[in-house]
């Protein structure tokens, strides 16, 4: 350990600056979440459009966001957009900004696979039953899709929470710029960014924990013959096996 | 393999012991002409006339990919003819290459039950039943609710009302599925390949059920199956599929028992043994 030693104090001073840091990484993801998963689903629709330029459109927008890297995004709509419109925009709204576009590209191609997911003769039954395009999406497509999507919706909701912790680099003050800035001046980046990943991880754990019980629970319950299987708990811990015959 | 027999024993022929409906089979109800369809260069449908009339059940058989299913799904409006007219209940719903405004209103008429169960999952059986009458017709809860246990009763699944399709058995699925259908009182059903994946017992009990549907409530089915003794005991109309053309349009009789038509001999007795 090259003789370190641990000083907790300035944890215990550095904790309530970092926890109004989570708070508005907790901000900041709650209303990337929110918008990505609404503008999600016309980014969906429009790539599942039988209009090619629609089509397009949408495919063109996932890619562009898919195959480049966030921390590129988020710099260019910090630094790069005031060049090309003249409006600068606070860092805070930049984070958002290139957060919710990232989101939008991935949960919406997961949509996608939602919605192709459900069988097309599900939907034909709703059209010979009078219910329209919308009316399809909302009681047909929709609800069987975000049920099989769920998981991986969680996923990438976990996936956004962490990365957050990028927005630190454009001055936005969340946990990881309250986190480097302390550790800066006391010099103690050990226990700073240990606490700092602690922080992270009691806020991750729980989610992942949920995220695969629900997916233990959609394949216990796939089809008929489903027998209850261990506790909740039992269920909830990662790797637990639940038998499906 | 299947093997069918045209004179199968426990394929329930019953004759329901109240009085039936009357209904008038003088009319015609569906009205096709010079239909044609392709996909990707191969024609499936070619130049085909094809009458249904008011209370008939009209058995289509023949080979896979001789276009029965085609021309269910385009009478029910789920493909568009590359040309050729069609009328339902005496209005022209498809013209040329695209429907018309008539569509709408006829295609209330219609319904149509499929090969793979297409009940939805996520909901319960009565859910299944009152979504489209609720959502559509602005039905009220209570009411789409009585209806849609009369539905269930007619085809034998009331005390299923509140199971889940994943509780079902294949056949249960298939009747709720013909009882979803009823809930939008249609005058035509259209039924494809819908016992294909059911045991032969199973089978009957669906067919019986359609059988019921023609006799109590006048409904017209058109139905595509590989079952030649319900084409020979319940069918009012036999159509042979043959290349994209209808090769035998006939009474049972005359179809099974007078017909010279070799590919119609070679296909039944393909599917006999």
């Amino acid at each position: 350990m090259n003789g370190y030693t641990f000083d907790w104090d300035v944890v215990a001073k550095a904790l309530p600056s970092m926890l109004e840091g989570l708070g508005l990484t907790l901000q900041i993801t709650v209303i990337t979440i929110v918008l990505s998963m609404v503008l999600a689903i016309p980014v969906a629709v429009g790539r599942m459009s039988k209009i090619e330029v629609v089509r397009w459109a949408a495919q063109g927008y996932i890619e562009l966001f898919r195959c480049t890297p966030l921390l590129v995004q988020l710099f260019w709509i910090f630094y790069a957009l005031p060049a090309l419109t003249g409006v600068t925009l606070p860092g805070y709204v930049s984070a958002l900004i290139a957060l919710t576009a990232n989101l939008t590209a991935f949960m919406a191609e997961t949509y996608r696979s939602g919605f192709q997911s459900v069988p097309v003769e599900q939907v034909e039954a709703g059209r010979m039953l009078q219910l329209n395009r919308f009316q399809q999406l909302r009681y047909i497509i929709v609800p069987q899709a975000m049920r099989q999507q769920l998981p991986v919706i969680l996923s990438l909701n976990i996936s956004l929470f962490k990365d957050t912790a990028l927005v630190s680099t454009i001055a936005v003050s969340d946990l990881m710029f309250i986190s480097n800035t302390i550790s800066a001046q006391n010099y103690r980046a050990l226990e700073i960014f240990t606490l700092a990943a602690l922080i992270y991880f009691a806020i991750a754990f729980p989610v992942s924990l949920i995220t695969s019980a629900i997916e233990r629970r959609m394949q216990s319950t796939a089809g008929p013959g489903f027998k209850p299987g261990p506790s909740l708990l039992a269920r909830m811990m990662p790797g637990t096996k639940v038998a499906t015959s | 393999m299947t093997h069918i027999n045209l004179e199968r024993k426990g394929t329930p022929v019953t004759t329901p012991a109240h009085a039936a409906v009357p209904v008038d089979t003088g009319q015609v109800l569906v009205q096709a002409r010079g239909l044609q369809k392709s996909f990707h260069h191969r024609t499936i449908l070619k130049n085909v006339d094809f009458d249904m009339h008011r209370g008939d059940i009209t058995v289509i058989i023949g080979k896979s990919g001789s276009g029965k299913s085609t021309l269910l799904r385009a009478i029910a409006g789920l493909t568009d003819p590359d040309a050729g007219e069609i009328s339902i209940d005496g209005k022209t719903v498809f013209e040329g290459t695209q429907r018309t405004k008539a569509w709408a209103e006829a295609s209330a008429n219609v319904g149509m039950v499929f090969q793979t169960y297409t009940l939805w999952p996520h909901m319960n059986v009565l859910d299944n039943l009152t979504l489209a009458p609720r959502k559509t017709r602005g039905m009220a809860a209570s009411e789409a609710k009585d209806q849609a246990e009369s539905a269930l009763d007619e085809v034998g699944m009331k005390h299923h009302i509140l199971s889940r399709p994943t509780q079902l058995s294949g056949g249960e699925r298939q009747r709720v599925a013909i009882a979803r259908a009823l809930m939008m009182k249609p005058k035509l059903l259209l039924c494809d390949e819908i016992t294909s994946a059911l045991d032969p017992p199973v089978a009957a009990e669906v067919l019986d059920v359609l059988r019921r549907l023609k006799e109590e409530d006048g409904i017209a089915v058109a139905l595509v199956t590989h079952d030649m003794a319900f084409a020979s005991k319940a069918a009012d109309r036999v159509v042979f599929f043959h290349n994209g053309e209808i090769a035998v349009n006939a009474t049972p009789e005359a179809a099974f028992d007078n017909c010279d038509n070799p590919d119609l001999k070679k296909f039944v007795d393909a599917v006999r043994f």
